[in-house]
């Protein structure tokens, strides 16, 4: 089920916490320490690198080392007495702002200090039974610190060669399969993709999208899990291992190595899916002769008789399985001895009636043809172009929604209509309920005419009427008022609401209230880049169905290709993600249970918001024990559990497992975030959404939250281990 | 004066354990050793007796149960030591995939080596073990003998100061045998350690100056080779160009002086020496049968 607060937060809220625009620590003057220190160290850090590891010595490195962890845990400690101790929170708001524990980066700290504590406590555990807690503590101290100078040493000429042989292995054992695979989906997708469908664009992008993640996570699943063990099993490692190179370097000249595979694939991959999804995409039509006759006529009848009939409508050829709709005007104004008068037009272009989402580029040209008897004929000339509007990537400002009741009262959610997906919820026409979005960041230079608004409004009707019309609503907007019950709003416009039809109004930037008072719609209405758009049925008893996603203001397009490409970062770092968890696990795991492990984080981040939601319990049927329950007796989702012991030890088993999958969640990646899927589980690209720069800094930097813990416990797990046996 | 240790172990144990952590087998029983720079160093003793187990703990492939395993006096688990070791193991484990310059291209890159010096060190490398015929094919369709080869090859890569050979001459045929040996003696001469463990009993003997004999994890006995192998109440007298006269009169000497003669004769060459001679003197003139060979 997708998720129901569907506005994303901006990317700094999401990283540091909701009040970090007021905090002391984000102001300019600590940001310039900050970028200072930061440039420092990435210099130091260069010249290390260009001198090879033996420029820092083991000291700064520990110092380095300790340092970084020290701030970790600093962070997340904190973080953990907070939500320990809610009391303590106010005193640290005025340095990072109010409710900064609830910021990725604290969140971050304070799992990496969970596990590091339980990590260590485990390892402490493992050595204190066979040789006593003191020279536990002090082994684990030592590998502790050998990992601060492992971690920070890391000569690049020797992760570069593992890297290099990472790569030529793949190279010269399976990569070449995987791309053979592709190639040919793709040849078959070619003849079973049906470019007639409702909405081809999304059917080759999903298609093309889809095929590679698997292809590309598959292979980096099949690679990453196979390569250390078959290593230590065919003893290659030992020869690795006996010259000065640290387990750091194994595990991470792996990783990359994987990582540079996958890239060159999604490198070859991605330019051939454009290609194939452009190419499938493209066509054009032309004008069947008997219409273009019939429009020839125009320019052999008087202006005025032309003026009469009004625009001529043309239908094109068909061609994967839709044609367009022209409504042609071939007259035009002209000055003439200071009069204006009608002429037809010897040439002109305008677009055809759009359809599955396109449109084209139509051209027409005339010339005169002298007939045999004498009389000069108008002959015209008319040309289509290649698609226009599809594939596309829509930037859209996405609003907050809320509802009003019947009676004009708040309400969270609408009427439900039984449909079993509760994503929409529905308003009643010809009542005071209302569904409200509240947009920000709203720019005039975005919307120089006007604010354009998208809709694809669900309509349930209780009565059929006239089912080939619409049913009317209307659109309001208003400043967001500080007093709730001020009902400020100003009609933009009824229309006429159709099934399935993506409607787009334009809201003017002239707009007049019911009193007749001149307002505009930026210095008036849009405050502080704020603005609600209420929607209402008009028609008794029919009803609007709404969700937060299916009102938008677009604020214009982002070059396809480079959503595309963002797409395809998504993909990479999913692979990214998927190596990271199979190097992992294969540096203490066999083969095969280190492929199952990897698996088994890929479903659980593939379907991490169900568990979400299931560890939340707000998936309908309860939690894991009363569902399965439920299944075992054949019971419905909805009815009451029969009150009594089974009952509340069910209830809580459940209350202990739904704390597991809470957990579970935090320590899994959601897949979902770095596929870009939309609200309703479809990927941006293929529904033509752009996919904005913060959902990439997020997926980034999230991937990276989960790479680099992994990287440093594959470390640990490697250097922990016996190589030979 | 004694020169300096390089290799120690000090009351080295290691027990092997099942996945619940129960003893499976002891395979190494507190040993203690020293291996001193310059001298070659045998590790002898039949299968499972132990001998690769301490090897393994010397290069930190496996971590001691007790005890210490010390290479330049530092412990087996640090990384830096083995900037100056070189390692051949037992079966030459080397990526198949790769061809014999990749590999010691890989080696030398694992060793912070600047490509130019890579470059020259293969190509003297791959000259020095025999395979510059075959240095663009994979390992994988290499013989086992040339597998030995390109294996001794990424183990002098660093040009180490102390090398460990895991059973050197497994795999070889006797030329091969031979070269081996003569290359390890001429890398003691280049002042370099070594350390190896054969149950080739021969082959520790022409090679090494010291051994330690281990059988099911224990150390049965320590010394030099000659001082182990000497005979104290055996004399014996090579020469050449003596009479039956002479042979007569050397017997009647020794029987004055109260020795007992145990056996007088001409001696014979070994089968190595034979096949060794046969198979040099062919490479020298193709096509013709060595002489002597025909005798049967």
């Amino acid at each position: 089920m997708p998720p129901q607060d569907t506005v994303a937060p901006p990317f700094f809220t999401w990283l540091l916490g909701p009040g970090w625009s007021e905090a002391g620590l984000y102001q300019p003057a600590m940001l310039a320490v900050f970028i200072v220190l930061l440039c420092g160290g990435l210099v130091a850090g260069a010249i290390a690198m260009r001198k090879g590891s033996a420029a820092i010595s083991r000291k700064t490195a520990i110092l380095l080392a300790g340092g970084i962890l020290g701030a970790i845990v600093l962070l997340g400690a904190l973080a953990l007495l907070l939500w320990l101790f809610p009391v303590l929170r106010a005193p640290l708001a005025g340095l990072l702002g109010t409710g900064w524990h609830r910021g990725a980066l604290f969140q971050f700290a304070a799992v990496v200090v969970c596990l590091g504590s339980f990590a260590f406590a485990v390892g402490w555990l493992a050595v204190a039974v066979q040789r006593g807690p003191e020279e536990a503590l002090a082994r684990c101290g030592r590998v502790v610190g050998e990992a601060a100078f492992d971690l920070i040493c890391l000569s690049p000429r020797r992760v570069w060669a593992l890297t290099w042989l990472t790569v030529k292995e793949a190279v010269r054992r399976r990569m070449v399969v995987a791309f053979a695979v592709f190639i040919v989906c793709l040849l078959f997708a070619g003849w079973f993709l049906d470019p007639g469908s409702g909405d081809p664009a999304r059917l080759y992008l999903g298609f093309v999208l889809t095929t590679t993640t698997y292809l590309v996570l598959l292979l980096a699943w099949f690679l990453s899990t196979a390569s250390l063990p078959a290593d230590i099993k065919k003893r290659t490692l030992f020869t690795v291992i006996t010259k000065p190179v640290r387990r750091s370097e194994i595990v991470l000249g792996r990783m990359l190595g994987f990582v540079a595979v996958g890239t060159g694939l999604l490198l070859i991959m991605g330019p051939i899916s454009y290609v194939f999804v452009v190419r499938g995409l493209a066509h054009t039509h032309e004008l069947p002769d008997a219409d273009r006759e019939t429009a020839e006529q125009l320019w052999n009848l008087p202006p005025e008789t032309v003026a009469r009939k009004g625009p001529q409508k043309l239908t094109t050829d068909t061609v994967n399985g839709h044609k367009h709709t022209i409504y042609l005007n071939p007259l035009k104004r002209v000055l003439r001895d200071g009069r204006a008068e009608l002429e037809t037009a010897a040439e002109g272009s305008f677009a055809t009636q759009p359809e599955q989402g396109h449109w084209h580029a139509f051209s027409y040209e005339t010339s005169d043809e002298e007939q045999p008897d004498g009389k000069v004929m108008r002959r015209l000339r008319t040309k289509l172009g290649p698609v226009l509007g599809r594939p596309i990537a829509r930037v859209p400002i996405f609003g907050d929604l809320r509802f009003k009741d019947r009676e004009g009262r708040d309400a969270r959610k609408g009427i439900s209509v039984g449909d079993e997906w509760e994503y929409r919820s529905f308003i009643q026409g010809g009542t005071r309920a209302a569904a409200i979005w509240s947009f920000q960041d709203i720019r005039e230079e975005d919307f120089p005419d006007g604010i354009r608004v998208e809709m694809t409004i669900e309509i349930f009707r209780s009565h059929k009427g006239d089912i080939e019309k619409g049913v009317l609503g209307s659109l309001w907007v208003r400043r967001p008022a500080a007093d709730p019950k001020v009902e400020n709003w100003v009609e933009v416009r009824s229309f006429e609401a159709k099934e399935f039809v993506t409607d787009v109004k334009l809201i003017p930037r002239d707009l007049e209230t019911p009193a007749g008072e001149q307002l505009d719609l930026f210095r008036d209405i849009v405050a502080d880049g704020k603005l609600e758009l209420r929607l209402t049925c008009e028609v008794p008893n029919q009803y609007f169905g709404a969700a937060p996603h299916d009102l938008y203001l677009r604020t214009g397009d982002a070059p396809f290709a480079w959503n595309f490409a963002k797409g395809y970062l998504g993909i990479w770092l999913q692979m990214v993600l998927v190596v990271c968890f199979g190097v992992m696990f294969s540096t203490f795991l066999s083969a095969p249970i280190a492929m199952l492990a990897t698996m088994a984080m890929l479903l659980g981040g593939t379907f991490w918001q169900f568990i979400k939601d299931l560890g939340s319990h707000k998936v309908v049927g309860g939690g894991p024990g009363e569902s399965l329950y439920r299944m075992v007796n054949q019971d419905n989702l909805v009815s009451e559990m029969p009150p009594g012991l089974r009952t509340t030890l069910l209830q809580m088993g459940d209350v202990v497992l739904e704390m597991g999958l809470r957990v579970v969640t935090r320590l899994l990646p959601d897949f979902g975030s770095y596929a870009f899927l939309d609200d309703q589980g479809h990927a941006c690209v293929a529904s033509g959404f752009d996919i904005s720069t913060a959902m990439v800094a997020k997926a980034v930097l999230s991937a990276a939250s989960f790479a680099i813990p992994l990287f440093v416990a594959g470390y640990f797990f490697l250097k922990t281990r016996e190589v030979a046996r | 004066m004694q020169s300096e240790v390089i290799v120690e172990t000090r009351n080295l144990t290691k027990v092997y354990r099942d996945f619940w952590g129960r003893q499976k087998v002891r395979a190494l029983k507190a040993l203690d050793l020293e291996v001193r720079r310059g001298e070659i160093f045998g590790l002898l003793g039949p299968n499972g007796s132990g001998k690769t187990t301490t090897i393994k703990l010397l290069l930190g492939l496996l971590f001691p149960t007790s005890g210490q395993a010390l290479v330049f006096g530092s412990d087996a688990a640090d990384v830096r030591k083995n900037q100056r070791l070189g390692y051949l193991p037992e079966e030459s484990d080397l990526y198949k995939f790769l061809n014999a310059e990749e590999t010691l291209d890989f080696y030398g890159r694992l060793f912070g080596m600047p490509h130019a010096v890579r470059r020259q060190r293969s190509f003297d490398l791959i000259e020095q073990v025999g395979l510059a015929k075959a240095k663009r094919r994979q390992l994988k369709e290499y013989s086992k003998g040339m597998t030995r080869r390109i294996g001794l090859a990424q183990a002098l890569i660093n040009d180490p100061e102390l090398l460990f050979l895991d059973e050197p001459t497994t795999g070889l045929d006797p030329i091969g045998i031979r070269e081996m040996k003569d290359l390890i003696l001429a890398l003691r001469k280049q002042g370099k350690t070594i350390l190896m463990c054969s149950h080739r009993l021969d082959d520790v003997q022409d090679v090494c100056d010291r051994i330690a004999i281990l059988n099911e994890g224990e150390l049965k006995e320590l010394g030099r080779v000659d001082a182990l192998l000497k005979v104290q109440d055996v004399t014996e007298i090579h020469a050449s160009g003596l009479s039956p006269a002479a042979c007569e009169e050397i017997k009647q000497v020794i029987e004055k002086h109260k020795g007992r003669v145990l056996s007088m004769g001409n001696p014979t060459a070994t089968l190595e020496e034979l096949f060794v001679r046969i198979i040099r003197e062919s490479e020298a003139h193709p096509g013709r049968r060595v002489r002597g060979s025909q005798e049967t």
